[in-house]
């Protein structure tokens, strides 16, 4: 028994538990439960852990092969066990991360009551604001955070907030979800540190920026996630060799094609164009792959890769209508209106920007991408106007960046 | 645009909730020698392991010692009269009231520091290693024992006949954790099986569906479509004109552990007036570290315009507490299982006076359910069903309307069995229902035996006993007035038109509890 001081804060040992040990245990966990099924297939709420399990490991690695494998599990158990309503929750769940928007409005109707329960709520707003339906997004989700303040809702407001221009009010909706998060919850602690981190590089900011990495990467250490943001800092910092280390180490553990594509830009603007070419076919064959699939994930990728280094106009066009097919924001319109203007369509260019900037949006590239648009069509007032916003809202705008 | 920015790329967990290390399981509390001392243990998971507590946990043990409250018998009890109590223990509450603490925190992987705070003689502390019994002495030269570690789980209980008792459906079947209208089916809570109840029926051909076994899994059914609706009029019967009782009188804790903070208090270092302050009410909470403290950096503060509410309750708390955010809370037994079905944000410890009407409410819904199956037995009511003949199932929106149907629950003195209660044969009135749940505390009687509802020892069969509310205890069974402990005696149920004849709970725990302190048994030989 020793006396002290009762005002002493407690002393804390501080053990981090990372991506290695996270991942570690999700293997194992499959492994575990996938053992323990072949004897039980019958036991529905185990397959439905196993599922929860398998994307848990495939998010947590970024790794698409076991995306493949837990979407293949999940049709086997809707096969086996009908649409329940937690299965189809993670249906849809994968289909809006790899953009199946037509996939999500089925698997919502294959479950009907979960348009009405939180987490359908909260999956309609955000197919709202990736069809564009942002008010109605925006509506939803203060609706919700009325409700139930919930981290991941406060952190959905957060980044249409950012989209807004409105770093300020952007990052304190993320302060307030960080709030919201236990030590049992670091990797989403991480993952917010890495937005805000984002909002400060997004405004020019990098010092910030470095900040937020750092926080992230200390707290959750050794994610690929925060090292890829840390590299496409370094690259706009222009510490090239620095970044070029730290992505290619990502790339290794991730195999994303994105991030192949991403790491050969990073090699062009190191002036590096030999190496890059490796680097942006390795992308173009999985995003090729992808679609051959039917697949629908990569077709901004695949305009963003066409209508970028690889000039290559009218197969960009392809990929950017195809995109917009599938959800109109004004993300899409940015890259439908960039190719249609390198497509020689100036006027529908013109619509197609103009659509994307009566959203509000206030993002450096896209007004960058409308000034320059603006110019071509000879209105200099507005090509003007656009390029002093876009340097206000990022100074630093022109650096190299990555599409996340 | 950033369209993988969404936070599902790392909310992914969110259909498995995993055994956690701030689930406060019991809170036991009784005196001891002559009511000079008094021990409190606090029971809870067992996670990441018995004897290993987790480094990221805060637990506190909250204590207050104060008179005796004597009811007048010939107050006129009325909703007015209740809410008015409500509003007292609120004032109290949240007014002059102090409390002490003893603070839990992880040290080293061997040791806990214990922190007394807010003591009439100061403040200290002592580091104390885990799994073993320590003397700390404050400093004023009062002695105490602690414990904090692991030990086999002193309750017992049939969980699996509780929740089928009250319709809870993830017991039973695998339900979407979205689907919270299917936590506890919307069809009559009972304690005898109605007949056609093919949702919570017991099944032959599954005689453990429910039952966790020792392997952590429990076997389940897929849950019907639905309506999820019972249409029959009345108890099930077998072909002797047995009703089939919903318990089974098993221990699903049987053969488990749990973590223990154990304390054996002076009565005098809480309060120096001992002799005036005879209750010591205590409870106990766990709280998480937040993420943004586990960093090593100075967090943000919560801004005034964006979170003014939170702004301020942090206020309240020390520069400690405000690192760590409240997941559970503990005090009665049943308080927050049977009366506030089972929803976290009602989980709020003693400060649980604004939820009084709450527990009229809810307590008249279980006395619809309750109340019949107890008169099919023979067994006179405290709960006011116009003798229907079949548990019903009812809600409501308004006190008024439920209180009526309570009022006797509520306001009936809780008979003891004998008088071992009040060793020294003093004047204590018998403690009644609505003072035993608001406020929401361990309140242990330094002058009795510290039986439930005077505290709660380790024996005490308190999930018999809650039921026992529902029994009119100004009728008699075999000549003596009904009490807590009569649904706890064999010899009802041997007379009892019903199968199986068996109390609803195990009477005793599966492992002999301890004459000394720590007094809970050792922890099982496994990390469950």
């Amino acid at each position: 028994m020793v006396a002290a001081s009762a005002n002493e804060p407690a002393p804390r040992p501080v053990a981090f538990r990372g991506f290695k040990e996270d991942l570690e245990h999700a293997q194992s966990e499959v492994a575990r439960l996938a053992t323990r099924l072949s004897r039980q297939p019958c036991d529905l709420q185990g397959r439905v852990r196993l599922l929860y399990r398998m994307f848990h490991r495939a998010s947590l690695s970024g790794r698409m092969t076991y995306f493949e494998e837990m979407d293949a599990e999940l049709r086997n158990v809707l096969r086996d066990f009908g649409p329940k309503e937690d299965i189809c929750l993670l249906k849809v769940n994968l289909d809006f991360r790899f953009h199946r928007l037509h996939e999500v409005r089925r698997d919502m109707e294959m479950a009907p009551m979960l348009a009405s329960r939180v987490e359908g709520k909260v999956l309609l707003a955000d197919l709202d604001m990736q069809e564009g339906r942002y008010r109605d997004a925006q509506l939803a989700l203060e609706s919700l955070i009325a409700k139930s303040p919930t981290w991941d809702i406060l952190a959905r407001l957060a980044h249409w907030k950012g989209k807004l221009g409105e770093f300020s009010e952007a990052d304190g909706l993320y302060r307030e979800a960080e709030d919201e998060l236990t030590a049992k919850q670091m990797l989403s602690y991480a993952w917010l540190e890495v937005q805000r981190g984002l909002l400060a590089f997004n405004s020019g900011n990098y010092a910030d920026a470095w900040s937020h990495y750092h926080r992230a990467d200390s707290s959750y250490p050794g994610h690929w996630y925060t090292a890829e943001h840390m590299a496409e800092l370094l690259a706009a910092e222009e510490r090239f060799d620095e970044a070029l280390v730290m992505l290619r180490e990502v790339v290794e553990r991730t195999d994303k094609p994105e991030l192949c594509h991403a790491l050969a830009e990073m090699y062009v603007c190191a002036g590096r164009q030999d190496i890059a070419e490796t680097w942006f076919n390795r992308a173009l064959t999985a995003y090729q792959e992808s679609a051959r699939r039917g697949d629908v994930h990569y077709f901004h990728h695949l305009a963003d890769y066409y209508g970028g280094a690889m000039e290559e106009p009218a197969e960009a066009l392809v990929w950017a209508r195809r995109d917009i097919e599938l959800r109109s924001n004004f993300s899409t319109q940015t890259a439908l209106a960039w190719a249609l203007y390198r497509n020689g369509k100036l006027a529908e260019s013109m619509d197609f920007i103009r659509l994307a900037l009566t959203s509000g949006v206030r993002d450096a590239a896209i007004l960058s991408t409308a000034a320059e648009l603006f110019e071509a069509s000879g209105d200099m007032a507005a090509s003007r106007q656009y390029t002093a916003a876009a340097l206000k809202l990022n100074p630093l705008h022109r650096r190299f960046r990555m599409h996340h | 645009m950033a369209d993988h920015n969404d936070p599902n790329a790392v909310n992914h967990i969110f259909s498995d909730i995993d055994y956690s290390p701030a689930d406060l399981y019991d809170l036991f509390g009784w005196p001891v020698e002559d009511g000079r001392k008094v021990v409190f243990a606090l029971t809870l998971a067992s996670a990441p392991s018995a004897g290993v507590l987790d480094p990221d946990l805060l637990y506190r043990l909250l204590l207050t010692s104060h008179p005796r409250v004597a009811w007048p018998d010939a107050r006129e009890f009325n909703a007015d009269s209740v809410l008015g109590y409500f509003e007292a223990v609120k004032q109290k509450y949240l007014g002059e009231l102090k409390t002490a603490e003893i603070r839990v925190t992880v040290k080293t992987p061997g040791s806990v520091l214990m922190r007394f705070l807010g003591f009439p003689c100061g403040e200290f502390s002592a580091e104390v290693n885990v799994n073993t019994v320590a003397p700390i002495t404050a400093p004023d030269g009062h002695a105490i024992k602690a414990f904090v570690g692991g030990r086999d789980d002193g309750f017992f209980n049939d969980l699996t006949g509780f929740f089928r008792s009250i319709n809870y459906a993830p017991q039973f079947y695998h339900v979407p954790h979205t689907m919270m209208e299917a936590r506890e089916l919307p069809i009559p809570k009972t304690l005898l099986e109605l007949e056609g109840n093919d949702l919570f029926n017991y099944r032959d051909d599954m005689p453990e569906w429910g039952y966790t076994q020792p392997d952590g899994n429990t076997p389940k059914l897929d849950l019907p479509p639905g309506p999820w609706t019972w249409s029959g009029d009345r108890f099930k019967k077998d072909a002797n004109g047995n009703f089939r009782f919903v318990y089974s009188g098993r221990d699903c804790r049987a053969g488990q552990n749990c973590n223990a903070i154990v304390l054996e208090i002076p009565h005098s270092l809480i309060t120096p007036n001992t002799a005036e302050n005879r209750l010591v009410n205590a409870w106990g909470e766990s709280w998480v570290l937040k993420a943004a403290h586990k960093v090593e950096s100075i967090p943000d503060d919560p801004s005034w315009l964006a979170q003014p509410w939170k702004v301020v309750r942090e206020k309240e708390l020390d520069g400690e507490l405000q690192r760590y955010k409240l997941v559970d809370t503990d005090g009665q037994p049943f308080a927050d299982a049977a009366l506030s079905e089972r929803e976290d944000d009602r989980q709020l410890g003693a400060n649980n006076f604004w939820l009084g009407p709450h527990f009229i409410k809810r307590l008249a819904h279980l006395g619809w359910g309750f109340g019949p199956s107890i008169s099919a037995l023979g067994l006179k009511c405290s709960f006011d069903h116009d003798d229907s003949p079949v548990s019903v199932y009812k809600t409501y929106d308004h006190v008024v309307a439920a209180f009526p149907r309570v009022a006797k629950t509520l306001f009936q003195k809780l008979n003891m069995p004998d008088d071992s209660w009040n060793p020294k044969g003093l004047n204590i009135p018998l403690r009644r229902p609505f003072e035993i749940f608001v406020p929401n505390v361990c309140a242990v009687d330094m002058d009795t035996s510290g039986t439930w509802p005077f505290g709660r020892r380790l024996e005490d069969q308190v999930a018999t006993r809650f039921l026992s509310l529902f029994l009119d205890m100004e009728a008699e069974w075999n000549g003596r007035k009904y009490h807590v402990d009569l649904l706890g005696d064999q010899a009802l149920w041997d007379s009892a038109p019903i199968f199986p004849r068996t109390p609803p709970n195990p009477l005793k725990n599966d492992k002999v509890f301890l004459d000394n302190f720590p007094y809970l048994a050792e922890p099982w030989p496994q990390t469950w």
